[in-house]
């Protein structure tokens, strides 16, 4: 073999190696920004909790709750103090005697159910907990989730 | 004398009280969204807010993790140490003040554009703002929208290489109580 056509043969090496890592970057980037949210109605839920227990445990110490808890999926289950509207879909909300409070916004696909939903009513929620945080605003101390889902 | 007093202070307080509405279900939805990318778009529905009809206060008060993307990978980025950093930066609020809050008539059934005036806090950083905002009286429900845009080098944040715009739009809507 002469050393051009040696050369040739690394070039051809080369260029399938570069089509290859090309099409593999490619697909991985097609699977990243297509990538939805699971429906949190299949997705299992890390925790199971009481309502006004995790306000409790978010007014002990902020921090190692919101550490716990956060972008984690969490089953609340308690009775729901106010309905509220939030531009055209509905927020669920459940106030501890101190004011301090848990609000869900739910998914699209959830939203028909929730409307049904009553002040005084008993439920149980599952969503990603966004986290808690002390409102200036408020004076009180309130945790929110999103992508929430009815349990039934 | 004394009790006249008191009484004068708890119905002043209570004035007071009354003028302030808030809600808990405020919404703020972000858009950066440009020609090579269409997935940083964004909604928090649970974003605290208050008017003060009396003063013209306003203020905001939004969880950073609270904003629900469409994809994961953008909310994570998004997120991330190396954009909002919501660990270290967990809340963004608006403080401000409507200027001419004078013109609402707050017990009169209208619609109304009125300016504001304030600073938005985000990622650690706090700049003023002015923009216009709509509030609209029916049958003595109050409800406030208003849109802008912020630049994102204001609150040393990247665009991403040009795949996110340098001026992001800012919808935020509010239904008092």
């Amino acid at each position: 073999m002469s050393a051009d056509e040696t050369k040739k043969g690394w070039l051809k090496k080369i260029l399938i190696a570069a089509i290859l890592l090309l099409l593999v970057g490619a697909g991985a980037a097609w699977y990243f920004f297509t990538q939805k949210f699971e429906d949190t109605a299949s997705t299992k839920a890390e925790y199971t909790v009481n309502a006004l227990d995790l306000i409790s445990e978010f007014k002990k110490s902020d921090s190692a709750a919101n550490k716990k808890y956060s972008e984690k999926i969490i089953t609340v289950n308690g009775k729901i103090t106010s309905v509220e509207s939030a531009d055209t879909t509905v927020n669920l909300k459940i106030t501890n005697p101190e004011g301090s409070y848990i609000i869900f916004a739910f998914q699209q696909k959830d939203l028909a159910d929730v409307k049904k939903i009553k002040e005084g009513d008993s439920v149980s929620i599952k969503g990603s907990c966004s986290g808690g945080s002390y409102s200036e605003i408020l004076e009180t101390e309130y945790i929110t989730f999103k992508r929430c889902s009815l349990n039934k | 004398m004394k009790k006249a007093i008191l009484i004068l202070a708890l119905a002043t307080t209570g004035s007071v009280f009354a003028q302030k509405k808030t809600t808990t279900s405020a919404t703020v939805k972000f858009d950066a969204t440009t020609k090579l990318d269409a997935l940083p778009v964004a909604e928090n529905k649970t974003v605290v807010a208050l008017i003060d009809t009396k003063g013209g206060t306003v203020a905001f008060e939004a969880q950073i993790k609270g904003f629900q993307f469409g994809n994961p990978m953008m909310q994570e980025h998004f997120n991330g140490p190396k954009w909002m950093d919501s660990e270290k930066n967990p809340t963004s609020t608006f403080k401000g003040k409507i200027t001419n809050v004078a013109d609402v008539k707050f017990d009169q059934d209208g619609t109304y554009v009125v300016n504001i005036e304030g600073d938005l806090t985000m990622h650690g950083i706090s700049k003023p703002l002015t923009g216009k905002a709509t509030i609209v009286v029916k049958a003595g429900a109050v409800s406030a929208t208003s849109d802008f845009t912020i630049k994102l080098a204001d609150y040393s944040l990247g665009n991403a290489g040009g795949k996110l715009a340098d001026e992001p739009k800012i919808t935020v809507s509010a239904d008092f109580k």
